[in-house]
């Protein structure tokens, strides 16, 4: 992992990707969409690994390395972090159903690490942060929309 | 395969097992019980000055 200085670096976040049983289709084109992120500098890949989980629930993790031709993802796992722990795979599969297989990645946010930068040397502290979720947004509008129904 | 080994006996970083989220794509996707104008409505509620009144 190339050294970061802890005030240079950028929030990190994962995602978990599940690949239900039998539905997987890769064609290449998640691994071009994420090389395209890493090259524009928007993102820095720390970790990845593949967990696949059996019907009795059972997890097998794998190195990305270890996952057979790597194809562009090769530059990618040269890079990698090892910011996973053991202990992290069961947690991160507990979301996983049986039977499927799932993505694990985690990065950097270099997009966001200048501006992150810039708020604690003004003197700011993150004290909240987080996703909405698109079910939420809906949600919402949708409530809007029977309340100004209920009121026209 | 087994994990690399420095990952083993480290702390980890995700501190509770990770509850799955509700599927995104069943939301937004064209199909049954989810219609695609969602999609327009919540692009609508995302976009500058088209967005809604928060009052």
């Amino acid at each position: 992992m190339t050294e970061v200085s802890l005030d240079e670096l950028g929030p990190v976040d994962y995602v978990v990707v599940e690949f239900p049983a039998g539905a997987s289709n890769f064609t290449g084109e998640m691994a071009a969409e994420l090389l395209a992120l890493v090259d524009s500098g928007t993102i820095r890949v720390i970790d990845a690994l593949i967990l696949t989980k059996d019907a009795d629930g059972n997890v097998e993790a794998t190195e990305l390395s270890d996952a057979g031709e790597l194809g562009e993802l090769k530059a990618i796992e040269a890079g990698l972090g090892e910011l996973l722990a053991g202990d992290d795979v069961e947690h991160l599969a507990a979301a996983m159903e049986p039977g499927s297989t799932a993505g694990v990645l985690i990065w950097e946010n270099l997009w966001a690490a200048p501006f992150a930068s810039a708020a604690r040397r003004a003197g700011g502290q993150l004290i909240a942060n987080g996703r909405i979720p698109i079910q939420a947004i809906i949600a919402s509008i949708e409530a809007d929309e029977a309340t100004a129904t209920a009121g026209g | 395969m087994p994990l690399r080994p420095a990952r083993v006996g480290r702390v980890g970083v995700i501190r509770a097992p990770v509850a799955k989220t509700a599927v995104v794509a069943a939301a937004v996707t064209p199909g049954r019980g989810a219609p695609v104008a969602k999609t327009a409505v919540v692009a609508a509620a995302v976009t500058p000055r088209v967005g809604r009144r928060r009052i």
